[in-house]
């Protein structure tokens, strides 16, 4: 039944194929600045903390394919059902609520990936001298990171989307926790190039198993012995948001059962 | 003219009040877009610690070309919030322009008029702050002239990406749907122009120096007030095109807009 929830919601995304397409020149067009601003950045160095220039120009392309796949940019889906009470239909299904919208939102980002992230990997490699990981196992690691980032970002934005239990302004709430999480994630710049002391506060988050470990884990920036760690790392986070998305929840559930719906 | 004025300032003021109705909302929404460039810059600004410089140019010389182009922008975004593409295409979708064909009131007033979003106001409040920081990590040598021009450039880049945001509208008479490549030139530009010109490629700097003039409103300005020399050699004038291509491409963006409007046929709605 899990299965067929993310064949479902795959197929619908697929339906929308102009939506899901819609934004894809001006990504490609912020990749492309984002790459000059990086290689600018980098000037005659070749390698600053396990970057090269190639690699930031990949790293560049890597996040503009990932913001369909993880929802950088926004996701409504929960916070759309608890504002209509749509919520109460939901939650007399026979899966948990939780499960039911991580199915789905599986099915959103493989889509995405799909239509999205490998268009524009491939527009890339039309212009640019684009990177592929280094070795087999890191292609196999590449490939379990990608899945465990898209479900911590969706664990993350499930919590925060459940604002909408408590506040009218929720899409308000939502904007500020993806900024942050841009900013923490290792989106807007790799984290490895942040001074130490900032790497090493925004690594203790669960902000980098969305989106700079996956990256780190292509470019072979983690080196092979150290892959089973970061994996191990990104599924711990995953762990965490999720216990604290269904205690959240509950309490939320608890507020919209006294009120009545 | 006065009462037109006396028009505009009503109408915005009904605007404001009715987005001052939902307090809380508001207060969020502002501090929400001042985050997201908050955190953009803040990004920025930890690499360059690393790093020192791009292309020659330090992150004050940077944050003097950010803050310009976010506080301008900004404010851009508000007073145009009306020609806002993605607004507009939904106000000729659900038939509401047509009823602005009716009225018995100039076109521009209503449609300066038709939405003013105050929450932008944090966008330019945000760029204002990199802008001071600027100023603190960069001394610039002032001299009446770059006084006197600093307000003409805020101005024509104002007017610039105005341009921009009447030429994405008018683009929806014929498309409907707000067409995606304009976010290109409105806030791709905008991410472009943070930076010094010269770190591009030639053909990007070309096309926006002689297609459409980016450049000419804040990079050559800046060129000027950061006395920094040019890179290209191009004639020692280019600094103080930016009026006439603020103005010039609002003008060219209206007669456009006039086409549009001679030809625009209603969805039917």
């Amino acid at each position: 039944m899990h299965l067929a929830l993310i064949r479902l919601s795959f197929q619908r995304q697929l339906t929308y194929r102009a939506a899901a397409l819609a934004g894809l020149v001006t990504n490609a067009f912020f990749g492309i600045l984002h790459a000059y601003i990086l290689t600018a950045l980098f000037g005659a160095r070749d390698n600053v903390a396990g970057y090269t220039i190639p690699g930031v120009v990949t790293y560049a392309a890597l996040t503009q394919a990932l913001i369909g796949y993880i929802a950088v940019w926004g996701w409504w889906d929960v916070v759309n059902s608890i504002r209509t009470g749509d919520i109460g239909g939901d939650l007399a299904r026979p899966v948990d609520y939780f499960t039911y919208w991580c199915m789905r939102d599986i099915g959103r980002g493989l889509a995405q990936f799909l239509l999205r992230g490998v268009t524009i990997m491939f527009f890339f490699a039309l212009f640019f001298p684009i990177l592929v990981p280094p070795s087999a196992a890191h292609w196999v690691a590449t490939i379990v990171s990608l899945a465990l980032a898209l479900v911590c970002s969706f664990a993350w934005r499930f919590l925060y989307s459940l604002s909408a239990f408590w506040t009218q302004d929720a899409i308000g709430v939502s904007r500020f926790a993806m900024s942050l999480a841009t900013f923490l994630s290792g989106f807007l710049m790799p984290i490895a190039l942040m001074p130490d002391w900032a790497g090493s506060v925004m690594r203790l988050t669960p902000f980098p198993a969305m989106v700079n470990t996956p990256i780190e884990i292509y470019l072979g920036i983690v080196p092979a012995d150290r892959l089973a760690f970061a994996l191990a790392a990104q599924a711990f986070w995953f762990v965490v948001l999720a216990v604290c998305a269904q205690a959240v929840f509950a309490l939320g559930v608890r507020k919209l059962v006294i009120q009545g719906g | 003219m006065p009462r037109a004025l006396d028009l505009y300032f009503r109408l915005v003021a009904v605007r404001v009040r009715a987005q001052m109705q939902y307090r809380v909302s508001f207060i969020m929404d502002t501090l929400g877009a001042a985050f997201t460039t908050f955190v953009e810059f803040t990004a920025l600004y930890l690499v360059f610690t690393r790093f020192g410089t791009i292309g020659g140019w330090t992150i004050g010389e940077v944050a003097f070309l950010y803050g310009l182009v976010e506080t301008a922008f900004g404010t851009m975004d508000m007073l145009f919030s009306g020609f806002d593409p993605s607004f507009f295409s939904a106000q000729i979708q659900r038939g509401v322009f047509d009823q602005f064909l009716l009225r018995p009131l100039g076109l521009p007033l209503q449609m300066f008029t038709a939405e003013f979003v105050v929450r932008r106001i944090g966008r330019m409040l945000n760029g204002a702050a990199i802008f001071a920081l600027a100023l603190t990590l960069t001394p610039v040598a002032w001299t009446a002239a770059k006084l006197l021009y600093l307000p003409v450039v805020f101005v024509s880049a104002i007017l610039f990406f105005g341009a921009l945001f009447v030429i994405g509208a008018t683009i929806c008479f014929w498309t409907v749907e707000s067409i995606e490549a304009i976010n290109v030139f409105t806030y791709g530009g905008t991410y472009m122009l943070s930076y010094p010109m010269h770190i591009y490629a030639e053909w990007m700097r070309r096309f926006f120096t002689f297609v459409i003039p980016s450049a000419l409103v804040i990079y050559y300005p800046a060129l000027f007030f950061l006395d920094k020399p040019d890179p290209f050699g191009m004639p020692p004038f280019m600094p103080f095109l930016a009026p006439l291509a603020g103005a010039g491409m609002l003008a060219v963006a209206f007669v456009f807009w006039n086409a549009g409007v001679r030809s625009y046929a209603s969805t039917g709605t």
